[in-house]
């Protein structure tokens, strides 16, 4: 898979022997790195290159890469200015990307990592592990590659980074359920005519299953839990619809159309729209929304120019 | 004078543990199989496996590098959490032990309570939450009483597997707080956790390699 990604992008080479996807050309400048299990394509491989990832490291489907591997992509983004790991919030890949760290501190390679945690349909918790992240973390590549890209220190990119997940919030809902490769069967089932609120990316539990909803009804909850959860009125926004692997691009641009009105009715002001698969489940029907609230300095970094395979900008 | 374990005594330690983690297999996918999602033993056993196939390069090293190759490997070998668990115990306990020559009674207790707050550390976790440091908590508590009180060597270490026998027997009764047993409705209550079964049977066999080899 990842051959095929290096293929089909001469910006990005392929190592082969730590599961890293890097630029091919290194600046000096910050590194970001990101990673996790694989099924999420295109993330987030498809998320290096210029103004954003200088490297991904991969695991197995749904599993953290190991930190030696994780090392290891922090090895090709270094160019001696720091790297800044953006880390999606469950245990595993927190455990391998902080020990990863920790290694790369033995190395005396400074390491910054900001943590998304932007699905609104876990509840915050001190012991469990909390909000998961989704598909909120390809604007904290985007926003953080592109202050990394104009020259920004690792402090700067690091706390621009961590403002952008703080202003972050995403909601999902599946129509199926995903098969993993290795086990040759689903999980978990959705039935018939019935659809999951809040599901996770690996098919976690999500809040109740319902009978299936209208395109305006899902735009309707998406929007009422993600504003429920952080205040936006008045605010610019950014949006990603994002497929997570099984839904026709004509589906989200419906569900888009319904979410945008939704948004408008309530003073808030979309200035950009990502539609398509940005994070993925496999071959899950369904769809999940990300909504950011810019700020003038997200914003400008926002639409920053980016040159990769997932998200092209100016 | 007490026992001394040279890093080539460790590795056959480690042997022994690998075989005795092998036969345990079915038993401890069946028991994940209930309350988590089955691969653990596959993985730990494979992390074993491959050290084993090490050997001879691991027997010549110096105690310090030899811990932190061990946890490299165990890290990269069995992935997902345990691995980043063990490989954080194990490269904590290097760090710890960079001036010791061999494992005694003082520096093998130096070793077990940094495994134990490196991997308490590294997963946020606490004893009580039905996981693998429920067994390596009670082994190190007895460990230290036992050796607080003066107590013999073999009384030491067979207080070290009295104590993580005991750890593991009570994840029986506790409420799973991280993983995938959390999922649970009933959070894996009335069965073992399988990674504290498996991180007991690693401390019987160091416990029993001391009494059978060295005392």
């Amino acid at each position: 898979m990842l051959a095929g990604m290096a293929a089909v992008n001469p910006e990005v080479c392929y190592d082969r022997e730590g599961e890293v996807i890097y630029r091919r050309k290194k600046t000096e400048k910050v590194g970001i790195v990101s990673g996790g299990g694989s099924g999420h394509e295109p993330a987030h491989a498809g998320y290096v290159g210029m103004g954003m990832l200088d490297a991904a490291v991969a695991g197995n489907v749904f599993a953290s890469p190991d930190p030696a591997r994780i090392l290891n992509g922090i090895e090709h983004a270094d160019s001696g200015r720091g790297v800044l790991l953006v880390i999606k919030n469950y245990s595993g890949d927190i455990m391998n990307f902080e020990m990863a760290a920790d290694l790369a501190a033995d190395m005396d390679i400074p390491v910054r990592s900001v943590v998304v945690r932007d699905d609104v349909a876990v509840k915050e918790s001190t012991y469990s592990t909390g909000r998961r992240g989704i598909a909120g973390t390809v604007f904290v590549h985007k926003i953080a590659g592109a202050r990394a890209e104009a020259g920004g220190t690792l402090e700067e990119v690091a706390e621009l980074a961590q403002r952008t997940a703080d202003n972050v919030r995403s909601f999902g809902v599946s129509l199926s359920s995903c098969i993993l490769p290795a086990v040759g069967a689903p999980g978990f089932a959705i039935g018939e005519g019935q659809m999951e609120l809040g599901m996770g990316i690996h098919g976690e539990p999500g809040i109740e299953q319902t009978a299936m909803k209208q395109a305006s009804e899902i735009a309707e909850i998406m929007v009422e839990k993600i504003t429920a959860d952080l205040d936006y009125s008045g605010a610019e926004t950014a949006v990603i619809i994002n497929g997570l692997g099984g839904t026709p691009l004509m589906e989200l641009y419906i569900l888009a159309g319904e979410i945008d009105q939704k948004l408008r009715a309530k003073n808030i002001t979309p200035v950009k729209y990502l539609t398509g698969n940005f994070m993925t489940s496999l071959e899950m029907a369904g769809a999940s929304m990300s909504m950011l609230r810019l700020d003038d300095e997200m914003k400008q970094y926002l639409t920053a120019p980016c040159d990769t395979m997932a998200w092209k900008e100016g | 004078m007490g026992f001394q374990i040279t890093p080539k005594e460790y590795v056959d330690y480690i042997i022994l543990a690998g075989e005795e983690i092998e036969k345990n297999g079915e038993y401890v996918t069946a028991l994940d199989a209930k309350t988590g999602d089955g691969d653990h033993w596959v993985n730990l056993n494979s992390g074993f496996q491959k050290l084993i196939s090490m050997q001879e390069e691991l027997k010549i090293m110096e105690l310090a590098p030899m811990l932190k190759k061990i946890g490299m490997t165990l890290m990269s070998a069995i992935g997902g959490s345990s691995g980043v668990l063990y490989g954080s115990g194990y490269l904590a306990a290097s760090k710890a032990l960079k001036d010791a020559g061999a494992l005694d009674i003082d520096t093998l207790y130096i070793f077990l309570q940094t495994e134990l707050n490196a991997i308490m550390e590294r997963g946020k976790a606490k004893p009580g939450w039905k996981t693998m440091i429920d067994s390596l908590y009670e082994g190190v508590e007895a460990y230290g009483a036992a050796k607080e009180a003066g107590q013999d060597e073999r009384q030491v270490m067979e207080a070290l597997k009295r104590g993580a026998q005991e750890g593991r027997d009570r994840t029986r009764e506790m409420e799973a707080v991280k993983g995938r047993a959390s999922y649970q409705t009933n959070k894996g209550v009335g069965e073992l956790d399988p990674g504290a079964v498996t991180m007991c049977i690693q401390l019987e066999c160091l416990s029993d390699y001391i009494l059978n080899h060295k005392l």
